[in-house]
């Protein structure tokens, strides 16, 4: 929670800003809608957290959310898959994406930024030569399946806002790797790995087990969240579909508190993260900033609040030292 | 460090000689080739399309060359470039090496790109196609004017929106077709005397002939962002009352944001290009109509008279330079005719494409 805190406060002051600023920001659709998209984001977050947590990054995660979105209108319009055979499909062969990165990764000993660019760019490539570069959408069809992700749950009492299905296993995901970090010698044993893999397989931790299974999951939820985009936007082009989410997930994952030496993980500090990125890009349009300065806004923004953090954390441990140091006098 | 100063000489001389050859001149070489093919024909020409990105609209017009290379027996390579300006540049070097005879292609940025394109037109035969770059020294233009298929989409608008607030979504502003599509639907909205050479500022919030033009967002073909921005300018503007998707997925994305937010027959859209759910809309009858453009004729006629030109015939451009192929409005009583013809182009494109 200690390691969130930085992110929290940031958050804090956007949604103030956003609050004060930003034309009908505090309506009922808009944080639905905000809702909505900082769910999708949290979930390739917490994958991308999961192999931060070993040391490791993961490239692709942008090019499996493609290929993963890609191919379950392709197996569902084009090739007349049934949903029940087409979303267990897109999930295994996510985890087999993922299985191949940790495999080379512990096995190969090849180095994880390395075997996941090689990935970015296959991954693509796959999705644009399966496709033929044409466009994949549900044709005004599947409604039934798109309403996994565009479900809104009313809430008993309030008007216009209502929970979106995405929120779900975001939170399920969210709660469940938080208890396995917390609670199960397992994620004892992966931060042990993340902070020092030598020293951990020496005390009999299996690290390359371990550090695969990460990979497995952050290719899972990649995949996962790829499908959950598709039914929420409803087409893709496979030449442009998920470009550069991983960098949204990373960052988002290394703002919530996340070292990309490894070892350090806040769950919490992750969703909000990913739900920072979302509302900064939601104030600047409601704020009504040029659409052409929003990267630059992203940027400058993010980088103040993790500056101001850092230089708080300082003074405070300065000032510990102080009163730490009187006391012992 | 000798080494490199004489590498940094070498490529200022290159890029001075390149910046050295006006426009006027490559074009007049390029027509000099020409004429020199009249006394010797090209018996086999290969001419290359390229698009400016990948989408349905460049299947089609794919299927478009792939016809014409088999009805004027000549061989027809077709690019898409999937990464932008670089990507493009890429294809064109590469098909210059490959020793290409002609190209037909559609600029990302023609500003940016005028020594690529000069480059083209010293080795090969330059025509443009879709967004043109007049100022290369291109030999003809194939397509619509953007700024004139732009003013439909405005004069649409107006037609079934009679004031009020109006949002702009475009993938990206760079190109020229962008920028003239744009300008001509501010113009056809509004009822002003058509200019091009009008040029609003797209950061501009403006109210004119009753209706308050209150932004143009673009989103670099990121299709989660350009969703956003639809849902983000309908919250800040609950009161809107016309929007337009300049590009493809700019009017896909427009629909599926209406149908979710159930505001159907609230906001209006004009739309541009055909995409099937812009079509359903039509014929559902929440969305005025879509201007679209004809990228099979795009793809035979660049073959066409690329071909022509390796035989010395240079009759089929004329004096403006310009080969119109001219842009239609889809409505309410022609969009199941326009489906079912854009159906049967797509799947020989697509078998185009399997066979290539």
């Amino acid at each position: 929670m200690k390691k969130a805190l930085g992110i929290i406060g940031i958050f804090a002051a956007i949604f103030i800003v956003a609050c004060i600023f930003g034309e009908n920001f505090l309506t009922g659709i808009n944080l639905m809608q905000l809702t909505q998209r900082a769910a999708l984001y949290s979930i390739l977050a917490l994958g991308a957290s999961l192999v931060i947590v070993t040391g490791g990054i993961d490239l692709s995660i942008g090019s499996v959310v493609c290929l993963a979105g890609i191919m379950t209108p392709w197996l569902l319009v084009e090739h007349e898959w049934a949903p029940a055979q087409v979303i267990p499909t897109v999930l295994l062969m996510s985890a087999f994406i993922g299985l191949c990165h940790g495999l080379l990764v512990t096995r190969l000993r090849l180095q994880p930024f390395l075997v996941t660019l090689c990935g970015l760019l296959l991954y693509r490539g796959i999705a644009r030569w399966m496709t033929g570069d044409q466009t994949q959408g549900f044709m005004g069809e599947f409604g039934e399946v798109r309403a996994i992700a565009l479900t809104k749950f009313a809430i008993p009492g309030i008007e216009n806002y209502r929970i979106p299905s995405t929120v779900i296993p975001m939170i399920v995901l969210a709660v469940l790797i938080g208890l396995f970090f917390s609670r199960t010698v397992w994620g004892r044993w992966l931060l042990a790995t993340g902070r020092n893999e030598s020293a951990a397989r020496y005390s009999g931790v299996p690290t390359a087990w371990l550090v695969t299974m990460s990979y497995v999951a952050c290719s899972l939820l990649a995949g996962f969240g790829g499908m959950l985009f598709i039914f929420d936007i409803g087409s893709a082009q496979p030449s442009d579909f998920g470009n550069f989410y991983e960098l949204y997930a990373i960052a988002a994952a290394v703002l919530g508190g996340c070292s990309l030496r490894g070892g350090e993980i806040s769950v919490i500090g992750v969703v909000v993260g990913a739900a920072t990125l979302q509302v900064l890009r939601n104030t600047i349009i409601l704020v009504g900033l040029s659409s052409q300065l929003e990267f630059a806004v992203i940027g400058a923004v993010l980088l103040v609040g993790v500056a101001a953090d850092e230089l708080i954390r300082r003074f405070n441990a300065r000032r510990l030292e102080r009163t730490g140091a009187a006391a012992s006098a | 460090m000798k080494k490199l100063i004489s590498l940094v000489a070498l490529a200022s001389l290159g890029l001075g000689l390149v910046a050295a050859a006006p426009a006027g001149d490559l074009v007049q070489a390029q027509k000099d080739r020409i004429a020199a093919y009249k006394a010797k024909p090209k018996a086999k020409s290969h001419v290359a399309f390229v698009s400016n990105g990948v989408a349905d609209f460049w299947t089609i017009a794919k299927a478009g060359a792939i016809a014409a290379g088999k009805e004027l027996g000549c061989d027809v390579t077709v690019e898409f470039p999937g990464g932008g300006l670089g990507d493009q540049k890429r294809m064109l070097e590469d098909l210059l090496i490959k020793g290409i005879d002609g190209i037909s292609v559609s600029p990302i940025d023609p500003t940016n790109q005028a020594e690529v394109l000069a480059m083209v037109a010293e080795k090969s035969l330059l025509i443009t196609n879709d967004s043109d770059a007049p100022n290369a020294p291109r030999l003809c233009y194939i397509g619509m004017d953007n700024y004139d298929a732009g003013l439909m989409c405005g004069k649409l608008a107006r037609e079934g929106c009679k004031g009020g607030k109006v949002a702009i979504f475009i993938g990206r502003l760079e190109q020229d077709n962008a920028k003239r599509r744009r300008q001509g639907f501010i113009d056809g909205l509004l009822g002003r005397t058509p200019d091009p050479t009008r040029y609003d500022e797209p950061s501009k919030v403006f109210t004119e002939a009753g209706y308050t033009i209150v932004g143009t967002w673009t989103d670099s073909f990121d299709r989660a962002k350009a969703k956003a921005n639809i849902e983000d300018v309908m919250i800040k503007h609950p009161d809107l009352a016309l929007m337009t998707g300049l590009f493809e997925y700019n009017s896909t994305l427009a629909v599926e944001v209406i149908r979710q937010t159930g505001k159907e027959g609230k906001v209006q859209l004009a739309a541009f290009d055909e995409g099937a759910d812009v079509i359903a809309g039509i014929k559902e009858g929440f969305v005025l109509g879509t201007v679209v453009q004809d990228p099979y004729g795009y793809g035979f006629e660049s073959v066409k008279v690329l071909n022509a030109f390796t035989k010395g015939d240079m009759s089929m451009v004329p004096a403006s330079g310009v080969i119109n192929i001219p842009a239609r409005v889809i409505r309410k009583d022609n969009a199941e005719s326009f489906w079912k013809d854009l159906k049967a182009k797509l799947k020989a494109g697509k078998e185009a494409g399997a066979k290539k």
